[in-house]
């Protein structure tokens, strides 16, 4: 019971969190679809790789931001100072923090293939990183929610 | 981890598929407000798909689960937020299920199109800016904005 009482000025700052993580999985998974998609859609490569690209510049950063700036505003009450921070915080914070290189790797993939037309090996390793990333984010929720420990 | 934090993980993951399949079929559908070639637009539409999946399979999975939540923590089936938030959940998938049956007509449109010739027409590019579709999509997602707040804020419990 003592999970579901938290204090109110805690609420505007997981809102965001929860907001911006909700937009980030389904932005992401709309690069992975796009980058599957354009393996088996012949002459819609430029448009799939078109899609991606943009849903990253304008989608996946954005949630991106807000969801960590969130986490860190929600934290910084939750744990503040110096406080240990326990095992499922720092789960989102290594999917979030070395993750973020993943993520770099799916905007830079996305901007390389949109240039070159898109279609070809750019869009399975679109498809396949922005996947992996999917599955972290994954991992992330439920040790957000489930709080093991 | 005991019942209360298995059942939060179905809504929470519920909630995910909800949300996120809804930031998909935003992405796609405003990608194909800048398209103009019938097959273009017939495929964009056709991935939205995926993302209805995933608003289904997410809506119920965030409605059981929410109402098994509600008896675990010890909060009421008529307290006001829990109403509101149900109430509101029935409006988004109503007005986002109304949403999608008008853009059916657009996606048979472009089909026919697509098979004749593939070429822009005003008509499909009118549907496809039809701004009672839009209005009903979009609202449906901010309705689903909402819902979200309530579960955060919880107002009266």
């Amino acid at each position: 019971m003592l999970a579901l009482i938290r204090p109110d000025s805690w609420n505007f700052p997981l809102f965001l969190h929860i907001l911006g993580a909700t937009v980030l999985f389904g932005t992401v998974a709309t690069v992975a679809i796009a980058g599957f998609a354009s393996r088996s859609h012949a002459g819609y490569e430029q448009l799939l790789a078109r899609v991606a690209g943009r849903t990253f510049l304008f989608g996946v950063i954005p949630s991106f931001i807000l969801m960590r700036a969130g986490a860190q505003w929600i934290v910084g009450k939750e744990f503040p100072g110096d406080a240990k921070t326990p095992g499922w915080v720092d789960v989102g914070f290594i999917v979030t923090e070395p993750g973020l290189i993943v993520l770099i790797a799916i905007g830079v993939i996305a901007f390389m293939s949109s240039r070159r037309g898109g279609g070809g090996r750019l869009a399975t390793a679109l498809a396949v990183l922005a996947s992996i990333y999917l599955l972290a984010l994954g991992v992330a929720m439920w040790a957000m929610t489930a709080r093991p420990g | 981890m005991n019942t209360y934090q298995w059942l939060l993980v179905f809504h929470v993951t519920g909630a995910f598929l909800l949300l996120g399949g809804g930031a998909i079929a935003a992405a796609l559908s405003l990608s194909a407000l800048g398209r103009e070639r019938p097959s273009e637009i017939l495929l964009l539409f056709g991935l939205i798909r995926i993302a209805v999946v995933a608003i289904s399979v997410g809506t119920a999975l965030a409605f059981v689960f929410g109402l098994w939540l509600v008896h675990e923590a010890g909060y009421g089936y008529f307290d006001g937020w829990v109403v509101a938030a149900f109430v509101l959940l029935i409006v988004a998938n109503a007005m986002g299920g109304a949403g999608g049956k008008r853009d059916q007509a657009t996606v048979k449109l472009a089909r026919d199109l697509a098979a004749s010739g593939d070429a822009p027409s005003p008509e499909l590019k009118a549907r496809v800016h039809d701004p009672i579709s839009l209005a009903l999509s979009y609202g449906s997602g901010l309705v689903l904005i909402a819902v979200l707040a309530l579960m955060v804020w919880k107002p009266g419990a």
